[in-house]
């Protein structure tokens, strides 16, 4: 997986792609916590991530939560096989996205 | 040995007559020096410290003397003072005769007889075979370590100008044996035969402990450059070039005789092709054990294994499936195929070699072998498959083997992107699931096993694990309508696998987790 981000004041745009599963995610983890707190709002742009396991939904939860209390969050761009797995776990009705 | 000179040792060397010895030799060597030195010590009955002395002195001007013929006496002082590690020590060895005994076994470096009932020995045809004997010793003891079931000798021996090396084998029958006279028994075989393979095949060699059977196998492309037309050739190369560095074990030379049945233990003999390698090797081997030497004349295989085409077809045909986790027509024929590339090839070089390109025999084997290689070459694009079973370590960071087992058992089906990646979804939680909480406690393996139904539509993949027993089909289903942050973080994984997957089941068995998905593709 690779992490690209774009950062404009209090907005941070984060470009993810490739898997984010077991063992990228502690990466994507350790990489939101130096950059987000003071964020407004964080956009996760998903057009290039292919795949994505309970590991990479729980790094989305947990910033989630960060993020209502602090301003938003929104994930854009979201591939079909992703947001099954959204509409499966019911985290399409947690996150805000965009089609 | 033309140009030694050999000095012979008499009775008892020891502190009365140690100079005495040794002013003689010198005498004998005056003008000799600048040949090898071997000292033949049949007659030789003991030998003392002073006596030892004098085999250090020697040694000093000619540093490449051998003892020969030494008796088993005179090894054990040689042995228990080191000096068979300063010195090359050759063992007289016991005069044995087989004369009327029963050939039980024939492989590429001799041929093996039953002695009496308890013992067989395995008789080398090359005459200068100690350096051989002392390499099959070597990979025995090696395997036998690494946890393969097999017969290590314990004694060698003379048989006429040949040299043997002689197996204890108590009441012993080889799977030949056992298909050719029950064949009802052919189920039991396919089994015992198939855990055995797969113990072999699961195993992990040193690295540089046996040969590496690629470069072998790439010799073999190398030595038919002259012989096939050169687009054929090239393909060839490339497919072999393509399999990847492979440090499991693989037997070689993998037929039922060399497979022995002993009070209900599965035991392996033959060990001297053992190496490390890609498992298409093996199948290659095989294939040509029960097919491909037999293909132009099935009477070679009743000869060779006792029982007849018919046969051996069913048991090959049944070992690919069982071996492949599946019965799908199409998928056994495909591996046969990659085996036949790699068995045709050895097959054209072994007839070539055999002066087969000067006898009308052989020219018509070669046509024909050659004619099916080439055929082969023109619908084959890689030599790789996988088998039924994976075994790794329980650790995160090997996700990436248990994926590519996965996707490299779903080439040829026709599940798609989506499904694949289903499947990788599945795998990834059971396998992080089993490492954080089966063994959580002590690290462990997980064996994954795949299967194919029939008709190649339907998969399963089951996991296996010693760690501690747990159910995850037992686990709660998360509460979906809570907010972000009533949510717990955490505790999707299972569920996620239940809704990827067609069918879930768990038991726990024989000290294992046994979870098992069915995915249709």
């Amino acid at each position: 997986m690779t992490i690209q981000t774009q950062k404009q004041e209090k907005q941070l745009i984060v470009f993810l792609e490739g898997r984010l599963d077991t063992n990228s995610s502690p990466e994507l983890e350790e990489y939101l916590k130096s950059r987000i707190d003071e964020i407004r709002e964080l956009v996760f742009d998903f057009e290039h991530l292919e795949y994505i396991s309970s590991a990479g939904l729980r790094v989305l939860l947990a910033a989630q939560k960060q993020m209502n209390r602090q301003g938003s969050m929104i994930v854009r761009n979201v591939s079909e096989p992703i947001r099954e797995i959204f509409d499966v776990t019911g985290f399409c009705d947690i996150l805000t996205i965009e089609a | 040995m033309n140009s030694s000179f050999v000095i012979p040792l008499e009775g008892r060397i020891d502190s009365n007559n140690a100079s005495e010895v040794e002013k003689n030799i010198d005498q004998l060597r005056k003008g000799k020096e600048s040949l090898p030195l071997i000292l033949d010590a049949s007659g030789l009955e003991y030998i003392s410290s002073a006596g030892l002395r004098v085999l250090l002195h020697l040694k000093k001007t000619a540093p490449d003397m051998t003892i020969t013929e030494v008796s088993s006496e005179v090894y054990d002082i040689l042995d228990m003072t080191g000096f068979t590690e300063m010195m090359k020590v050759e063992k007289a060895f016991r005069q044995i005769s087989i004369d009327g005994c029963e050939e039980i076994g024939r492989g590429a470096n001799g041929s093996v007889y039953r002695i009496d009932q308890d013992n067989i020995v395995k008789v080398y045809r090359d005459s200068d075979a100690l350096e051989e004997i002392r390499h099959e010793r070597e990979v025995a003891r090696l395997a036998l370590i690494l946890g393969i079931p097999t017969a290590i000798s314990y004694d060698v021996v003379r048989v006429g100008d040949s040299y043997g090396s002689v197996f204890e084998l108590l009441n012993a029958t080889s799977f030949s044996k056992i298909l050719a006279r029950e064949p009802d028994r052919m189920d039991w075989v396919v089994k015992e035969y198939i855990e055995l393979l797969r113990t072999i095949h699961g195993t992990i060699v040193p690295e540089g402990k046996l040969p590496d059977m690629k470069e072998t196998v790439r010799s073999w492309v190398l030595f038919l450059k002259d012989y096939l037309p050169e687009d054929s050739w090239q393909k060839l190369l490339s497919l072999v070039e393509a399999v990847p560095e492979d440090h499991h074990m693989i037997h070689g030379d993998y037929h039922t005789k060399n497979v022995m049945v002993q009070n209900e233990e599965v035991l392996l003999i033959d060990m001297d092709t053992l190496a490390a390698g890609h498992p298409i090797f093996e199948l290659a081997s095989m294939y040509n054990a029960f097919i491909g030497f037999s293909e132009l004349d099935p009477g070679v295989i009743v000869e060779f294994q006792g029982f007849d085409f018919a046969t051996s077809r069913l048991f090959w045909d049944r070992v690919l499936a069982e071996y492949l986790g599946t019965a799908w027509e199409k998928r056994i024929r495909d591996v046969e195929d990659k085996a036949r590339i790699i068995g045709y090839t050895r097959m054209i070089r072994r007839l070539i070699r055999r002066n087969g390109l000067h006898t009308e025999q052989g020219q018509k084997e070669i046509a024909y072998y050659k004619k099916e290689l080439v055929k082969l070459l023109e619908t084959t694009d890689t030599l790789l498959f996988a088998g039924a079973e994976f075994k790794t370590e329980a650790k995160k960071e090997h996700l990436p083997l248990v994926l590519a087992f996965i996707d490299q058992y779903l080439e040829g089906t026709d599940a798609s992107s989506k499904t694949r990646n289903q499947m990788h979804l599945i795998a990834e939680e059971i396998f992080v699931n089993i490492t954080e909480y089966a063994y959580r406690e002590k690290p462990g393996d997980v064996i994954l096993k795949m299967e194919l139904s029939e008709d190649g539509m339907k998969a399963r993949l089951t996991f296996m694990d010693q760690g501690i027993a747990y159910n995850p089909l037992e686990k709660e289903d998360p509460d979906l309508t809570l907010g972000a942050e009533e949510r717990p973080i955490g505790g999707l994984g299972i569920y996620l696998t239940r809704k990827q997957a067609d069918e879930l089941s768990y038991e726990y068995k024989n000290g294992s987790n046994v979870l098992s998905v069915i995915k249709h593709l």
